[in-house]
């Protein structure tokens, strides 16, 4: 049967997609400093190492602060831009929507140096305030993206309908339209959190001397020594964006079901 | 009928309360984006000093950028690798998002969509540097190969080279050449494939002539949304790419972080992007024809 | 109650309504019936404040509504999507627009209570909004709008989403509950039997323009112009002309009947000239049995199509002398024979039944 080799296909795909995943835990809790095969031994010593990296620390913590300064303010700039382009018909709209969304498809390294050029240039100090202005840049589109769908399924007529008996603006705003969207809200919070909390070569270019996590991450890859440790993190990290991707999902998709709508599927 | 001007209609009109609302979004992008784009396009024509930039208008960096035959091999090449990488992404994705739109239960897609979009949002970096532990001398692949006999001594050819590019990012951009696709499938409407049957064609003739022109703004949309951002990868070139695997980013990393020569890197940075678009530009014309038609 | 005054509405160059002058009154059920596109939900929007004027005004009980937003208003609305609140229950949706009445706990629920019961939800209160069937939204869609006890219910196309049987039983409890409430209704539609139905009054519109004001036997009997008629159930037309008018009457040789007198109130808005046209509804001609006693209103006809409904028949027959083909209608009696296509027969119509347009 045809779609038995699709399957086929399609399963041999999703092994390839996982493979390094399903590849990661495997030496974050193999007993040996060197990254190949045959594994030596079951040991969580790597754990108790990176609990103990002084570095890491610094590193995470300089992620979080900007992991949720950029979910926080990409998210409201993805709100008034969503409810802007799903609500309203003006001039221009194509070519504004087009430079905001440009950052989905420019590579990140011109992003980065440009951003790096003008701060310079005006005398900025680098630091995580930096990296939070250019991971504000690219997590928007993807919060825009959430948020229209968020803001398409929402009917008119609900507004219309609150403000006909008696509702203020804002009142309207909070009493039907943030409860209807509040799902597509956090489904956007925890997409940006996640974006900016992988993100690499912004940080590399932007941080200054406050590494990221990713910064601090690349920089031990080149000593061999300290491989391990960055395996249990990533094992720590692909757990943690599993489970905030899960749950993002889960309140996009009762985001939809709430307005009635029908699901169209993935993220993008 | 009262005479009323252009200004008072629209500022009646839905259109500036939109505009308005849109416009704390559109003002951080012109000054966080447009600003500095503009900024290095206007860098890559200066001069570059030992400490500062020089106001001289020049053509020098532009120059030695396409006849230094350092940064020309480099550009040549990442343009291939991104070729290749777009060519093998979006052909491995193709029958999967056949697969997802057409023999998957409706139920069931927002589950797969799922499952391929997870690895995606999961730690780049180190997802790049497990397939330097996968392809590499005593990785997986060649451990797997040796293990079952195929092969005596390990491959060599598929760590630190192009090759080792090409498929670490065509496994990063995967998700994103399949969505597209995806998209466009579904909306293909079920009964014209019946039509296509109905009128005597086989399936696979049906498929040539009424599925695949009807998913091509999808496979168009695919190949620019993996084909624009490929070219400009620094981590992937960086850590699997070895030697012969450098890239333009890293390039323009070099000259921005190593030799602080401004000008050079944003002459490398806007050229390779005027590539990207001058490509761009070339595929979407001679796909024009699929692209026609009713907009949906 | 509510009067328009030339108001008039434009969407950038597009002139939407091109001066609406008309005065609904209060207690009255009205309906603004036309095809898409011709500006009566634009119309009925402008008495809600959800869209504003370019020129002219809108008066309820003789105030102006320019400036006054639509949450000011003393108008409610039925939606046409119902816009029922998702995320909440049938009695938050129904009290919504109480939260700021400042009411009791208590005298909030019995207020809602009361409202669902007229509406015959008693007892749903508790139900989530978004478990309901197209009819039981439609109902809190009107608990919601009438607890506010608004001076007019605006009724954008309320029916339109509901099957054919649930629309008849609405129009039924729609017509029962304006009574019952006694305040204005403002209906929008499309379907000229709804409005036929349910309204006192039906204005009907064309591209922005009431082409016809008048209660549904007027509409129906006398339609001011051949668009309105065509709009407004079936009509037959044939090619006439007027040979003299006196005293209130009017000569006219029409194709198929030969010469007729009409009233002037068979020609409305009607002014000399000698091209016109003659309409008549189906109902008004009768296919004459053989030995049924003759008219001096009788014409031969032959028939060319034969359509049976059950409890009418439609055949669309030739006039002698007539280049089109005309329709009747003929409710079946039992013993009587439905006709054959290509028999010849004799036709008469009833006094008053011709309509001359210009």
């Amino acid at each position: 049967m045809k779609g038995g080799w699709f399957k086929v296909y399609a399963l041999a795909y999703l092994l390839f997609l996982y493979a390094p995943i399903i590849i990661l835990p495997m030496f974050a809790f193999n007993d040996a400093t060197v990254i190949a095969f045959p594994l030596s031994g079951f040991s969580t010593r790597w754990f108790d190492e990176m609990m103990q990296a002084p570095a890491l620390r610094i590193a995470l913590k300089n992620s979080l602060i900007i992991a949720v300064s950029a979910a926080v303010i990409s998210t409201t700039l993805g709100i008034f831009a969503a409810r802007a382009t799903t609500r309203y018909r003006f001039p221009a709209k194509a070519g504004i929507m087009g430079l905001i969304m440009l950052p989905l498809v420019l590579p990140e390294i011109i992003v980065a140096v440009s951003l790096l050029v003008v701060l310079l240039g005006l005398g900025v100090n680098l630091s995580i305030f930096t990296v939070i202005l250019g991971h504000v840049l690219i997590c928007t589109p993807f919060t825009i993206a959430i948020l229209s769908s968020a803001f398409q399924s929402l009917d008119q007529s609900l507004e219309e309908a609150a403000y006909d008996l008696g509702e203020s603006g804002p009142s309207t705003f909070r009493l039907i339209i943030l409860p209807l969207v509040m799902p597509g809200i956090i489904s956007s919070l925890l997409i940006s959190f996640t974006i900016s909390l992988d993100e690499f070569i912004i940080a590399f270019f932007l941080a200054g001397t406050e590494p990221t996590l990713p910064v601090y991450i690349f920089s031990q890859f080149r000593f061999p020594s300290s491989v391990p440790v960055i395996m249990a993190l990533g094992t720590v990290l692909v757990c943690l964006s599993i489970l905030l991707l899960t749950i993002a999902e889960y309140f996009r998709r009762r985001g939809i079901a709430k307005s009635g709508g029908k699901d169209t599927g993935g993220f993008l | 009928m009262i005479k009323r001007s252009r200004w008072t209609k629209f500022r009646e009109s839905e259109g500036a309360t939109g505009l308005l609302m849109l416009s704390p979004t559109a003002l951080y992008a012109i000054l966080m984006l447009a600003a500095p784009l503009g900024t290095i396009i206007l860098y890559s024509f200066l001069t570059d000093g030992y400490l500062e930039i020089i106001r001289d208008f020049t053509m020098a960096n532009y120059i030695e950028a396409w006849t230094n035959d350092l940064y020309r091999s480099v550009m040549i090449r990442s343009l291939g690798v991104s070729m290749s990488v777009t060519f093998v992404t979006v052909v491995l994705a193709f029958p999967i998002a056949y697969f997802v739109s057409f023999h998957v239960e409706p139920s069931k897609k927002s589950l797969w969509l799922f499952l391929i979009t997870i690895p995606f949002w999961t730690s780049y970096l180190i997802r790049v540097f497990l397939w330097k532990v996968i392809l590499g001398y005593n990785g997986v692949v060649n451990s797997g190969l040796m293990g079952v006999g195929i092969i005596d001594e390990p491959l060599t050819f598929i760590l630190y080279n192009v090759n080792s590019v090409v498929i670490t990012l065509a496994h990063a951009y995967a998700p994103f050449a399949i969505l597209p696709i995806f998209v466009a499938l579904e909306k293909i409407d079920r009964s014209l494939l019946e039509a296509g049957q109905d009128l005597g064609e086989s399936k696979f003739v049906t498929f040539c002539r009424v599925t695949l022109p009807l998913a091509m703004p999808g496979v168009v949309a695919s190949v620019l949304i993996v084909f624009i951002p490929t070219i400009g990868d620094y981590v992937t070139p960086q850590l699997v790419g070895g030697p012969e695997g450098r890239m333009v980013a890293n390039l323009i990393q070099l000259q921005y972080l190593k030799l602080d020569n401004y000008p050079l890197g944003s002459a490398i940075a806007v050229s390779a992007m005027g590539i990207v678009t001058l490509v761009s530009l070339v595929f979407l014309a001679l796909t024009r024809r699929y692209l026609k038609g009713p907009k949906g | 109650m509510i009067a328009f005054q030339d108001v008039h509405k434009y969407y950038g160059d597009y002139h939407a309504l091109r001066g609406i002058t008309a005065t609904i009154r209060a207690g009255e059920f009205f309906s603004l019936l036309g095809p898409s596109g011709c500006g009566k939900t634009t119309l009925l929007r402008t008495i809600a404040g959800f869209e504003g004027i370019s020129s002219g005004a809108v008066m309820i009980d003789g105030k102006n509504m320019a400036g006054v937003p639509a949450n000011k208003r003393p108008t409610n609305m039925v939606f046409q999507s119902y816009a029922i609140f998702p995320h909440l229950t049938v009695a938050e949706n129904v009290g919504f627009g109480l939260r700021r009445a400042g009411l009791s706990k208590d005298e909030m629920a019995k207020r809602v209570g009361d409202a669902l019961e007229m509406v015959g939800l008693a007892g749903y209160g508790a139900r989530a909004a978004h478990a309901l069937s197209g009819g039981q939204r439609q109902r809190v869609a009107l608990a919601r709008a009438l607890i506010l006890k608004p001076k007019v219910l605006l009724l954008d196309e309320p029916l339109s989403a509901l099957d054919k049987k649930m629309r008849e039983q609405m129009q039924v409890e729609l017509i029962r509950l304006q009574r019952q409430v006694g305040i204005t209704f403002i209906l929008v539609t499309h379907d000229q039997e709804e409005a036929l139905v349910m309204s006192d009054r039906i204005a009907v519109m064309f591209e922005g323009e009431i082409a016809q004001l008048a209660d549904p036997e007027t509409l129906y009997r006398r339609p001011s112009s051949r668009r309105v008629a065509d709009f407004i159930g079936t009509m037959n037309f044939l090619p006439a002309k007027i040979l003299s008018e006196a005293g209130g009457k009017i000569e006219v040789e029409a194709e198929g009947f030969g010469r007729a007198t009409v009233e002037a109130d068979q020609a409305p808005g009607a002014a000399s000239g000698d091209g016109a046209a003659v309409g008549f509804r189906p109902e008004t001609l009768t296919i004459l049995f053989e030995g049924q006693q003759a008219t001096d209103r009788e014409a031969t006809a032959v028939i060319e199509e034969v359509v049976y409904f059950g409890d009418m028949t439609y055949y669309d027959v030739r006039l002698d002398g007539a280049k089109t083909s005309t329709r009747i209608s003929m409710r079946n009696v039992f013993g009587r024979p439905v006709l054959e296509i290509g028999a010849k027969t004799r036709i008469s119509w009833s006094p008053g039944a011709l309509v001359l347009f210009r």
